[in-house]
């Protein structure tokens, strides 16, 4: 990739140089010569020759192999354990009507899982709820701004002086005449379902602070704003909000309406710190109070440790591997192809024809 | 005795048949005694309606006429029923403006498209964006051309009030005293009595009624009408000049055609004093000419503003719409039935989800179908509904794969283009001073496809500079002349200079002013006195600074004829002084008087010219000029001079110059007596005096003495011969169109290296219908059967050597346009790789453009200077207008205009190549950069049970097109070069990437839209398949996947670029920055969903190993095809780069490349 300064950029400055200055004091009609008006500034001009783009296919490809590697260990060390709940938190009477029982408040929701740790977790361990075929990216268009993933508003979140800002809102902008804090389907649709672990007779305690943003605490969920009015509709969506603590503090709220991506979604429920060893039996209390049945939706608890990478996905370093393996192999093909037909650049002979210059 | 005849008699009831339109049912001839005359029929006219004849049968013609085919105009009285003289080529009024400009926008098909989203956008039910945001581009696009409009117009309405309010002699209305007081020209009416004095300009279209010349002759410029700088002549009839002498004044009522927009024929006749009089072509002058040589005219105004012919003339240039520009809207049917099946497949899909779960969705939390305060559903539409209301959304979030930014870009990528264009110093021109100007702003790629080059002869490849070069005088050929020693004359202390000096030949000189005596001297004066008063020139006295010193200025209708006198002016026999009964030499400072006994014009039967002059010494003389073929069919038997100068003829001709040959004869006493009688009973017949005239000449010209030949050349401008080389290299097709007689054309066709001896030429020269078929089904034939022959030896017929070239004539043309002849005659001139058009009236010229614009895909672009290339410069898709030279008519309807012919090579091989190169790639790019985007958004919607939630913020999607892609394509658009210009003018053939469409075609936007598929693909589906079953939150994958596409497409663009210089780095690089930046200051937003969204997300290494193999998995196959097609199939293009940067181009000799002509 080297510079084409030279040549015409040259002689196109002498020819400007000397002759322009006492043209120009002639005839200001004369378009002034700089490399610039003229076209001419220096540019470097990139050519794929074959010894570049073998190297490239090569380069990349042993750093993406490389990478793949690293990232596919990075994967295997994470240790998960995943219970999926939903079912099998239903007593057996009622598998038939598993939405009956949900919303029948008269039932007792608890149900006892015992997790075994199949490998040693280093703390921290992260708590998950897992969600499935839930769509928090839903935008309906029923009315005008009901849409699930706008039914929030920020301003009401954020400063008490707000409270009766609920546009967008709907459907859960008032209850009996007055605001609800917060309002939105969002926040009306809050998780619900709680754990508490123990191993043997240890509790292991859920570390619950410093599970959402910090940015979202400080910013966006003012420390003086508290719930009100909430879960007060005719139907209730999920988790009831303790009134005395400030929204900046109900880390389940504001993990919550952090809104997932993709229908299936984890949310960070906590954090346990002490190790696990393998073959610890863990005893999970939960009440299984979410109705994801009404979707047929699945609900999923993990324990989890992580790395830099997050969490145990393996897709990432395939990823890397098969396109650093196809930037190899293209390499390989390449090489092979320029040996079998070479061609001398810039020959206009070498290539019958195509060439019409 | 009649010595003192005036040439013109101005008693004669009738003038002469020299100034009168032949009678006999031919075309009018424009009176040109050298035989350089133009035809000028009307070429889209029935053949019988283009034969005025005045004396005749006319005045009966226009009576059968009814009334509402004629207007009767009172000579004096203005009549307020016809059109009044304001003129007003503006647009649009100060009301007007907005309406009738947005009605002429929204002709494009596209705005109403996005007229149609903004209007959706702010339906309630399917809003998806702001209600203001979504209206924003398109407002923009409307203002910016508005604003350009609203300033083309402004510059209009100024010239028209300018040209409205000039001033105009106008005799008073009867009440008042019969004289002239000024008025403006917007004031003027039909039936205005108007008076113009020399170098005026004509308001307008007005018969002449009296002029300052007894004879009432009056010469006008047509300069800005058809392009010709020679004065013509025209006539005030006798009657009304007789009756204005005598009263002052003229009565009497005007019947004449209605406006029409042929600017050669006229016919009326005029009511007075019991008489009619009738009135031709010659009779009336045009809006626009410029009076000359004549002190003052006085006329009747019969049309009058928007009624004159130049007016009706001027339709007003088209708007062209570029080639690319046109193919586009192919490109965009095609997004436009994606879009449809994006929406459709969503919408579709949304109602499906929505079926399945129908029972579900009452408890469902995102959903809640249910409103519990009132126990009601939501106002829920059905099935159908929802459907329909999810479709019009999802037109509203995939609009953009249409992309508004596009015609935008283009704009803007024009104007610097033409910016860089205007400031090439390749294209400007140091003897005229003269930029190139983009003059339309809308067609510069057109610059990079054009096949067929239609190019205007005078003042375009010649410089309508006729230079005296040689003269062969009794059979010794005197080609060597040299200095240019002027000569001058003086009289009473004033030293007379003819204007122009021409080289002369010393042995030449020597031989006529030391000679004296010798019968060789006495031939060599006689032929000197012939070129010096055989013609009609009339000659000027021009005042110099010095007052003893005056200027000889000779006027004519023949720039032959001029450059002949100057030649004659410069061996020193100088014509001083015209009358209409004798002319004054000065012969080799003897100033001596020749009268002029009688003169018979050039006409295209004879093609020869000859005048009968008493010499001082009382000898009556014969002296004929003309053609060599009709010449020496008369001479008398003296071979051996005849045989030596046809040899120098042909030694002339083979060197381009235009040959005439001059004769004499002198005639004996009862000759002359004879002719005389004959002449003047000739002169005076009222019924078929041409004819008779005719004959007259013919009798006596005959027996004559071959005096020598004169070589002219037609000075051809710089580099032309070379400039039609490249462009012929370069796959042009070059055709000369030309008003000049056939012999001329050819004559230029060889000196331009147009036509080469090894050619067959084929000649379509006729004058009926008939004769016309039979010669192109004969030609037709020939080219069969040369096609066939040398497709026996070669593939390539080229290389055989035959070369077709075809000259076709205006008079054929007139039976050939506009019938079924076109067909044939288009297969004829497409087999033939020259063609020359010769005497071609201004229509012609757009016909013969319109019958390959119409019947090809090829782009044409037509060349021109003079107002009789205004049609052709519309008509073709690219017209260019050459400044600098007098009349800007050319110029102002020109798309392009420049100083010179020879800079169409870089123009067109360089910045045309570029253009093109350029356009085509942004308008490919920008449809890949917004497919990119919107099937982006199209995945997700896979993703969100088909409601159309955008992951990426609606800031940044609003964004995408407008800041974060959009500014590098232009700055690549305008700056980016495949070649070098030394490359592209070294190797005309690299011209044929345009030609062949190769960079734009719908296999590219296929291969684009892939890419775009696969892109979308890659960025979508590594995070999705990287983040699912995680945490991760919308807006923190929105901004990962707005990223990544903005940083592939702009890698793409990377890709792309042939050359990096500092300004491309800084706004490809500058925008990715720019785009991380925009998406900081959006996340840093409180109250927007994604706040500190992007500062969360970038701080995990996933995301950045995220971003990496997205950029490198998504330019894989980019790279790759690339690569490979470069390598092993590599165009021409790629080969010239390889050659740049390798150093083989210096290397290799220019001579070496085989100088192939291209068909």
């Amino acid at each position: 990739m080297d510079r084409d300064a030279a040549g015409t950029s040259d002689a196109g400055s002498r020819a400007g140089g000397d002759a322009s200055a006492a043209i120009r004091r002639r005839n200001t009609r004369r378009p002034k010569y700089s490399k610039f008006t003229q076209q001419e500034l220096p540019a470097c001009k990139p050519i794929l020759t074959p010894k570049l783009v073998v190297s490239l296919f090569f380069g990349v490809g042993i750093v993406f192999v490389s990478l793949g590697l690293v990232a596919l260990l990075a994967a295997h060390n994470v240790v998960e354990i995943v219970e999926r709940y939903d079912d099998a938190c239903v007593p057996p009477t009622n598998i038939d009507n598993k939405i009956g029982y949900i919303q029948d408040v008269t039932v007792p929701k608890d149900c006892i899982r015992i997790l075994t740790v199949t490998k040693d977790m280093k703390q921290p361990i992260f708590v998950y709820y897992q969600l499935d075929s839930f769509y928090q990216n839903h935008r309906r268009n029923k009315t005008c701004n009901f849409r699930y993933v706008l039914s929030r508003n920020d301003a009401q979140l954020r400063d008490p002086k707000n409270a009766n800002h609920t546009t967008s809102c709907d459907p859960e902008k008032m209850a009996n005449g007055k605001p609800i804090i917060p309002c939105g389907l969002i926040a009306w649709s809050l998780f619900n379902d709680t754990y508490s672990f123990s191993r043997g007779n240890e509790t292991l305690t859920v570390d619950k602070k410093g599970i959402s943003w910090k940015s979202d605490r400080e910013h966006k969920f003012g420390q003086n704003v508290y719930p009100s009015n909430f879960q007060n509709g005719a139907l209730i969506g999920g988790k009831m909000l303790n009134a005395s603590i400030p929204l900046s503090e109900q880390e389940d709220l504001i993990v919550w309406m952090r809104t997932a991506a993709l229908p299936t979604f984890r949310k960070l429920y906590g954090k346990i710190h002490v190790d696990l060893k393998v073959k610890d039996k863990i005893i999970v209390k939960l009440i299984n109070n979410y109705n994801t049945y009404s979707f047929g939706g699945k609900k999923t608890l993990i324990l989890s440790t992580a790395t830099w990478l997050g969490g145990k996905n393996y897709f990432l370093g395939y990823a890397y591997l098969v396109v650093g393996g196809l930037c190899i192999f293209l390499g390989f093909a390449f090489s092979l192809l320029y040996t079998i037909k070479p061609r001398k650049l810039g020959d206009q002979t070498t290539c019958p024809g195509t060439t019409k210059i | 005795m009649s010595s003192d005849r005036p040439l013109t008699d101005a008693a004669s009831p009738h003038p002469p048949a020299s100034q009168l339109p032949p009678p006999q049912p031919e075309p009018p001839v424009r009176a040109d005694p050298l035989g350089f005359s133009v035809e000028v029929p009307d070429p889209f006219r029935p053949p019988l309606r283009d034969q005025p004849d005045p004396t005749a049968s006319q005045p009966e013609l226009l009576q059968q006429e009814d009334a509402a085919e004629s207007r009767a105009v009172a000579v004096g009285e203005p009549s307020a029923e016809f059109a009044g003289n304001a003129i007003r080529t503006a647009k649009y009024s100060a009301l007007t403006f907005l309406p009738r400009n947005l009605f002429e926008q929204f002709r494009r098909l596209s705005y109403l498209y996005f007229l149609a989203i903004t209007v959706l956008n702010q339906l309630p039910q399917v809003a998806v964006f702001g209600r203001g945001a979504s209206a924003l581009p398109l407002a923009f696009v409307l203002l910016v051309t508005a604003v350009k409009d609203a300033y083309e117009d402004l510059r209009r309405h100024r010239s028209d009030r300018a040209e409205n309010n000039r001033l105009a002699a106008v005799l008073s209305a009867p009440p008042a005293a019969a004289e002239f007081a000024p008025r403006k020209w917007k004031h003027l009416r039909v039936g205005d009595v108007v008076r113009v004095e020399s170098s005026e300009t004509l308001p307008a279209d007005m018969v002449l009624l009296a002029t300052s010349d007894a004879t009432g002759v009056a010469h006008v410029q047509t300069v800005n009408l058809d392009g010709e700088t020679n004065l013509k002549t025209r006539y005030a009839r006798q009657e009304t000049q007789l009756r204005f002498s005598r009263d002052g004044g003229v009565g009497g009522v005007l019947h004449c055609e209605r406006p029409n927009r042929n600017i050669y024929g006229f016919q009326a006749n005029l009511e007075i004093d019991g008489k009619r009089v009738s009135l031709g072509p010659s009779n009336i002058v045009l809006r626009g000419c410029e009076l000359k040589n004549t002190a003052w005219a006085i006329g009747v105004v019969v049309y009058a503003g928007k009624d004159t012919k130049v007016m009706l003339n001027n339709s007003g240039p088209p708007s062209k719409r570029s080639r690319l520009e046109t193919q586009l809207n192919r490109e965009t049917v095609i997004l436009s039935i994606m879009l449809i099946g994006m929406c459709t497949t969503a919408s579709v899909l949304a109602g499906i989800w929505v079926l399945n779960h129908r029972g579900e969705l009452e408890f469902t939390q995102f959903f809640r179908e249910k409103d519990y305060t009132t126990g009601k559903n939501y106002n829920y539409y059905g099935i159908g509904m929802q459907i329909f209301i999810t479709f019009l959304m999802a037109v509203i979030v995939y609009q953009v794969i249409i992309p508004i930014s596009l015609y935008i870009s283009m704009e803007m990528v024009r104007l610097g283009q033409a910016y860089f264009m205007g400031a090439d110093l390749d294209l400007y021109d140091k003897s005229s001073s003269s930029k190139f100007h983009c003059r339309a702003l809308n067609i510069n790629e057109d610059l990079g496809q054009i096949k067929y080059v239609f190019s205007d002869k005078t003042g375009t490849l010649t410089e309508n500079k006729m230079v005296f070069q040689c003269a062969s005088v009794h059979g010794v050929d005197y080609s060597s002349a040299k200095d240019t020693s002027g000569y001058s004359v003086v009289v009473d202390d004033l030293l007379f200079t003819p204007k122009m000096a021409v080289r002369t030949d010393p042995q030449l000189l020597k031989m006529l002013r030391n000679g004296g005596s010798d019968e060789e001297a006495k031939l060599v004066l006689d032929f000197f006195l012939a070129l010096a008063a055989c013609n009609t020139i009339v000659p000027l006295v021009l005042d110099t600074k010095d007052p003893r010193q005056k200027l000889i200025d000779y006027q004519g209708e023949s720039p032959d004829e001029q450059a002949l006198a100057y030649a004659a002016a410069s061996y020193g026999i100088v014509l001083v002084e015209r009358t209409s009964g004798y002319v004054m030499i000065d012969v080799l400072g003897d100033r001596q008087r020749f009268d002029i006994l009688g003169l018979h014009e050039f006409d295209s039967d004879r093609k020869r010219m000859s005048v009968i002059i008493g010499c001082p010494d009382k000898t009556v003389k014969l002296y004929v000029k003309g053609a060599d073929s009709s010449m020496f069919g008369i001479t008398n038997k003296e071979l051996d001079n005849v045989l030596a100068t046809k040899a120098h003829l042909h030694k002339y001709s083979s060197l381009g110059l235009r040959t005439l040959v001059v004769g004499m004869r002198e005639l004996s006493q009862p000759e002359f007596l004879d002719w005389q009688s004959a002449y003047e009973n000739a002169s005076t017949s009222v019924l078929g005096r041409g004819n008779l005239l005719r004959s007259v000449a013919t009798n006596i010209e005959g027996n004559i003495h071959i005096l020598g030949a004169t070589g002219i050349e037609d000075k051809l401008q710089d580099g032309v011969p070379e400039a039609i080389e490249s462009l012929r290299q370069a796959g042009m097709k070059v055709w000369i169109l030309t008003g000049d007689k056939q012999e001329t054309a050819i004559s230029i066709g060889y000196s331009c290296k147009l036509l080469t001896n090894d050619m067959t030429q084929i000649v379509i020269n006729n004058s009926s219908k008939e004769s016309c078929k039979k010669s192109l089904e004969e030609a037709l034939a020939t080219t069969k059967e040369l096609r066939v022959a040398s497709s026996v030896g070669t593939l390539n017929p080229e290389s055989s050597g035959v070369i077709l070239a075809l000259i076709v004539d205006g008079n054929s043309l007139v039976y050939i346009l506009e019938t079924e002849l076109q067909e044939e005659l288009f297969k004829v001139a497409t087999e033939c790789s020259v063609v020359l058009c010769c005497r071609m009236a201004p229509l012609q010229k757009a016909g013969v453009v319109a019958l390959i614009k119409n019947r090809t895909d090829d782009m044409t672009l037509a060349i021109g200077d003079g107002a009789n290339d205004v049609s052709m410069i519309q008509m073709a898709d690219v017209g260019v207008g050459i400044s600098g030279q007098e009349g800007g008519q050319a110029v102002m309807a020109s798309d392009f205009s420049m100083g010179q012919f020879r800079f169409l090579v870089p123009l067109l091989l360089v910045h045309g190549h570029w253009n093109y190169q350029r356009m085509g790639y942004m308008i490919l790019y920008n449809f890949y950069k917004n497919a990119t985007f919107v099937l982006v958004l199209f995945w997700y919607v896979l993703y969100t049970s088909f409601t159309l939630t955008t992951a990426i913020n609606e800031w940044s999607s609003l964004l995408y097109t407008v800041l974060y892609t959009s500014l590098p394509t232009i700055v690549v658009g305008i700056l980016d070069k495949d070649l070098s210009k030394s490359t592209l003018l070294a190797y005309p053939k690299l011209y044929g990437t345009g030609q062949r469409n190769e960079k734009y075609n719908v296999n590219l936007f296929v291969l684009n839209m892939l890419e775009a598929l696969w892109q979308s693909l890659v960025v979508f589906y590594i995070p999705y398949f990287a983040y699912r079953q995680s945490t991760i939150d919308m807006s923190s994958l929105g901004d990962l996947w707005a990223l990544a596409s903005v940083i592939i497409v702009n890698m793409q663009l990377a890709m792309d670029i042939f050359r990096w210089n500092w300004i491309i780095h800084a706004f490809v690089w500058g925008t990715i920055a720019a785009t991380a930046i925009c998406l900081f200051v959006i996340d840093s937003i409180w109250f927007l969903p994604g706040y500190g969204a992007i500062f969360h997300v970038m701080g995990t290494g996933l995301f950045w190993l995220l971003l990496l193999i997205i950029i490198v998995a998504a330019m894989v196959p980019h790279f790759v095809i690339k690569a490979f097609t470069e390598h092993f199939n590599p165009s021409d293009s790629q080969i010239a780069r390889e050659m740049e940067k390798f150093g083989a181009l210096n290397q290799v000799n220019r001579a070496e490349i085989p100088m192939r002509t291209v068909s």
